[in-house]
């Protein structure tokens, strides 16, 4: 019985190969994009999860905060690690930190090798008790004991030693410190929050600071900090005591603005946003947008299958009828008819495979994984794509089975057989339903680039064309200055700042003390530490005062600037009236001198808050030069930077030039909607082909069905742009019909989306008039090509056939 | 309306057991605004061994007689015996375990399935009666040898002419041993040579002691029956016994 229901299926596919190809094609295209999405999602959801205790693993996460300002960090003073290990040790069982002094990239030196490395990190030996990494040389446990050791990747290794032994040699740190390599990792797993290359014992940081600022300083909090629970700990009990910890260790007058919080380790990747991240995570939000497409795109695909089984009954109901003349129950075609989607699916399957196959590197591209189809590691891949495709094929194929079992042989096999008016409803719906979601693809594509474009182009109130950025460190400072002293005389240099972290995209936060506060009272601020041409380099915009200046030398310790948003927020009334008002940091007693236009400090995504611009005092000054700010004029741009870049090789002989362009930089704020945006574009252009792909079919049918009306219109003398419209207009009522179910719901959707950013863009109806003119035109041409076969048919042909 | 009088057939109601026997039996089609009546309140018996063949008009009714007599439809009133047990309720799944084991048809267009072979075509029946697979083998082999077509046992149906599709569907009706045999209008669609084959095997059959049942326009074709049904509007107007019947 099963090889009569398979060679019938077998015979039925290769004697209508068009819909058979129609068929398998768009439902493989619809598995391969959920295989794909299922992928990235599996991916997303697996980070940091390789570690054998991850359950136990927790980050604690600190919040400073007064009237809602000053900020949620995702790192920890130095001495909190020690304390908490020791006020919990019921709890906690170990406890370890990561620090890179809050700088892009550190330079490593063997010889005459030397690069900045961005991903380096101090790390206590604790390390390998609390997360599994795999060494490829070295042992765990005495890799970090020592002071200046380092374990570096085998990336590393191969790029400072080649091929030699890199164990027991030497890597000098940062211009001054030499490292001895004790161990080199085995391959690293990418679903991490953190990402690193090389790890230097944290012992190595003494003499850097001392003794005197791991056990006391508790207000700098740079340190990524994470205990592992003991077994049967709860991370609750442990925040319930966090009140108390504050209490007992923080200075005063931080004591009460001060909470933590413990994150777990897995849900890192996935939830955390706050200050300071190690690297920017990914979101919730996302994984649902993929989510829902690869569900959308899915179905899609299986409404066009059940679509073609639906409307290609014609060509079975004799067949049907047949069988159950020959004693055929209901429920025997059913089943038949079940195996045959079941077969088509498993086509399916397999072409989805090498579609996957085919497609990864370009999806990689886009979404900046490394994902692959590693049915080994994923032993559950294989299985479950299999399942998908039989869910599929069966969802689709069950209302074709039922529909196409319930024929009566009396009428088929009289060749009474019409499509019933139900069967006729349900089609139009299930097109309507898939070009519905298409529109909504295609809108969210075009709100997402919008805002995207809106984010990468507004005015955020500081000037960031050619803006060279060089990211510095203090022990560089001494080459620097003359560095700068000399590209200064350049006529195509315009000008220099300094400033701590990024404009436009990080800063830190730094104690107040704001007139009216009780003396001695801190309050934490977002600001940036800049220099005297920091104004001018960036064009921002003074609503009154003056800019920090070389004239005045006292500018360092007695002024400050302060935007639009701290004014109102202090209530100090116009700018005018806030010049002159107290605002003392610990350094100095310093009064505002200048009120600047709000300007966007970091990306689009956040509001403009109160913000401080401030001059570190001379002694500090070293500490808090972080990046070149170096303002180019618009000519000879290529030879201005091998300009620069001959200077610094003169002056800073012992560090490599590192550079970039603010405006490319402040780019990669997006980057995850600009991914976003390019993902869902390339499912909305497979959403529509897939739909297209059914509705050609559809069309054909509905063509060859309406043959013998069409001969008799012709007859009567209908002409043929006539029939063409009418045989197009059927469809196109559903398209557009389509676009109306479409538009509400995917402006529901967009205004859901553009909650999460500060600054949005409008949804503007022309993005909806594109959509639907888009799939109108796409689906007329889809159509109009059967339409036009059918009218130029010969209706004497057609009704000597009838 | 017209009662017939049938006293001599009557006589062999003693002796022969009733195949088929209908009573007052109406079909009545109803669509949005229309109401046909098919079949009026009609009587027919037919007993096992006879070949009896039902002539009219068009529209008269006789196919849905005959769908009716073949459990592919029910009646709208009335009573239907086959083998003596009241049929004209059954649902679909009984009325198809009862054709399938007792029944087989023939039809003017052949109905062979286009994706199956002269040899799967004929098997198809036995498929749905869970015969093993060498008894299938068995029988069908048999019956195209029989039917003078096992040569072409691997064609599919587009590949063989008319006739020859004809008794591809013959072979299929008797693979069962059904007891009854309904053809509706099984030349049809033949030229004379191939219809008077066909027609010379459906009367070989019958000699066998296969109940036959055969709707047809062509009085040639009716000369083969024992006895001639007349329908017209729903009623049988006319009955004529030709010849005795073999049992």
């Amino acid at each position: 019985m099963f090889r009569n229901y398979f060679k019938v299926a077998f015979r039925n596919l290769m004697r209508y190969k068009f819909y058979s190809f129609i068929n398998i094609f768009g439902l493989a295209i619809g598995i391969a994009c959920f295989t794909l999405i299922t992928l990235f999602v599996l991916d997303e959801i697996s980070y940091d999860q390789f570690h054998s205790k991850s359950d136990r693993i927790y980050r604690v996460v600190g919040k400073l905060e007064t009237d809602g300002q000053g900020e949620r960090s995702s790192s920890c003073t130095f001495p909190l690690a020690a304390a908490i290990k020791n006020d919990y040790s019921e709890q906690i069982d170990e406890v370890v930190r990561f620090f890179n002094f809050q700088e892009q990239s550190h330079t490593l030196q063997v010889g005459e090798i030397k690069y900045n490395e961005k991903r380096t990190f101090f790390v206590d030996s604790t390390f390998f008790k609390v997360f599994d990494y795999e060494l490829e040389k070295g042992t765990k446990e005495s890799a970090l004991q020592n002071p200046n050791s380092i374990i570096i990747s085998k990336e590393l290794a191969k790029k400072y030693f080649g091929d030699d032994e890199p164990l027991g040699k030497f890597i000098k740190y940062d211009g001054n410190s030499q490292l001895l390599v004790t161990a080199v990792f085995a391959d690293l797993p990418a679903q991490t929050h953190i990402h690193f290359d090389a790890l230097i014992s944290f012992s190595t940081l003494r003499p850097f600071f001392g003794a005197d600022l791991q056990s006391k300083n508790w207000v700098w909090n740079p340190c990524w900090t994470y205990i592992l629970l003991k077994q049967d700990a709860k991370a609750s009990d442990i925040e319930k005591g966090f009140p108390n910890f504050i209490q007992k260790y923080y200075p005063d007058h931080i004591k009460n603005q001060a909470a933590h919080n413990l994150q777990a380790l897995k849900d890192i990747h996935l939830t955390s946003n706050m200050d300071y991240e190690i690297e920017p995570n990914s979101s919730k939000s996302a994984i649902y947008i993929f989510a829902a497409i690869g569900i959308f795109i899915l179905l899609i695909a299986c409404i066009n299958f059940t679509n073609l089984a639906t409307a290609r009954s014609a060509s079975r109901a004799k067949e049907v009828g047949i069988r159950k003349v020959a004693g055929a129950h209901k429920s025997n075609l059913v089943f038949q008819f079940l195996i045959e989607s079941l077969l088509m699916a498993m086509f399916a399957v397999v072409i989805a495979l090498v579609l996957v196959e085919i497609l990864l590197p370009i999806f990689n591209s886009i979404s900046g994984k490394e994902l692959i189809l590693d049915f080994i590691n994923l032993p559950l891949l294989l299985p479950s794509i299999f399942t998908i495709g039989l869910l599929s094929g069966l969802l689709s194929g069950l209302y074709p089975a039922f529909f196409l079992s319930s024929f009566q042989p009396i009428k088929v096999l009289k060749g009474e057989f019409k499509n019933s008016k139900a069967g006729k409803i349900i089609r139009k719906s299930l097109v309507i339903g898939q070009f519905a979601i298409s529109v909504v693809l295609i809108i969210c594509t075009g709100v997402i680039f919008k805002q995207l474009q809106y984010m990468q182009s507004a005015d955020t109130g500081f000037n960031r064309e050619q803006i060279l950025v060089v990211p510095i460190r203090p022990n560089m400072v001494d080459q620097v200055r003359p560095f700068v002293q000399e590209i200064k005389k350049d006529k195509n240099i315009i000008n220099v700042a300094l400033m701590n972290d990024i404009i436009g995209e990080r800063h830190n936060t730094h104690e107040f003390n704001y007139e009216g506060m009780k003396p001695g009272d801190w309050i934490y601020f977002p600001a940036l530490m800049v220099n005297e041409t920091f104004i001018e380099t960036f064009d921002i915009k003074l609503l009154a005062g003056r800019g920090f200046s070389k004239e005045f030398k006292t500018d360092d310790s007695l002024a400050v600037i302060i935007n639009e948003s701290m004014v109102k927020h202090l209530n100090w009334g116009t700018p005018q009236e806030a010049l002159g008002k107290q605002f003392y940091t610990p350094f100095g007693r310093e009064k505002v001198i200048g009120v600047v236009k709000d300007f966007n400090f970091v990306s689009l995504v956040n509001d403009v808050g109160p913000f401080v611009l401030d001059i570190p005092v001379m002694r500090q000054r070293l500490t808090w030069s972080k990046h070149l700010a170096i303002k180019l004029s618009k000519n000879e741009t290529e030879s201005t930077l091998n300009f620069i870049e001959s200077k610094w090789k003169e002056f800073v002989k012992d560090y490599p030039l590192e550079y970039f362009f603010l405006k490319d930089n402040l780019k990669q704020l997006y980057k995850a909607e600009e991914n976003l945006s390019k993902l869902v574009a390339y499912f909305s252009v497979l959403a529509i082909f897939i739909a297209c792909l059914g509705l050609f079919a559809l069309a054909s049918y509905t063509a060859q069905q309406r043959r013998k009306e069409i001969g008799i219109r012709k007859v009567l003398g209908a002409s043929i742009s006539g029939i063409t419209t009418l045989l197009s207009v059927e469809f196109l009522k559903l398209v557009v019909f389509a676009n109306i179910i479409a538009w509400p719901l995917s402006y529901y959707l967009m205004n859901w989306w553009l909650q999460s950013f500060a600054f949005k863009t409008t949804i503007s109806v022309s993005i909806f008039l594109f959509a639907s003119i888009l799939t109108i035109s796409i689906a007329l041409l889809t159509i109009i090509f059967q339409a036009v076969k059918a009218a130029l048919s010969n209706p004497v042909s057609v009704l000597k056939y009838e | 309306m017209a009662q017939i009088n049938s006293a001599p057939y009557l006589n062999f109601k003693l002796k022969i057991k009733d195949m088929i026997k209908v009573e007052l039996l109406t079909k009545v089609y109803r669509t949005e605004e229309i109401e046909t009546t098919s079949l009026n309140k009609i009587n027919v018996e037919i007993k096992a061994g006879e070949f009896v063949a039902i002539m009219g008009p068009s529209g008269c009714g006789k196919s849905t007689l005959l769908n009716i007599l073949g459990l592919l439809d029910n009646p709208t009133e009335g009573s239907y015996y086959f083998l003596d047990k009241e049929v004209s309720r059954f649902n679909e799944r009984q009325r198809a375990d009862l054709r399938k084991s007792n029944i087989g048809f023939v039809f003017q267009s052949f109905n062979l399935i286009d994706e199956l072979t002269v040899y799967e075509n004929v098997e198809l029946p036995l498929l749905y009666l869970k015969i093993s697979n060498e008894e299938r083998k068995k029988r069908v082999t048999e019956a195209l040898e029989k039917l003078q077509i096992a040569h072409r046992k691997d064609h599919f149906p587009q590949q063989l002419s008319g006739g020859q599709q004809q008794r591809v569907a013959v072979a299929r009706a008797v693979i069962t041993n059904p007891k009854v045999i309904l053809a509706d209008e099984p030349t049809g669609n033949l030229d004379s040579k191939n219809g008077n084959e066909v027609m010379n095997l459906l009367s070989e059959l019958n000699e066998n002691g296969t109940t036959v049942v055969m709707v047809t326009h062509s009085h040639h074709d009716a000369g083969f029956a024992h006895r001639i049904i007349n329908l017209m509007d729903g009623q049988v107007v006319a009955e004529k016994i030709k010849a005795k019947i073999h049992v």
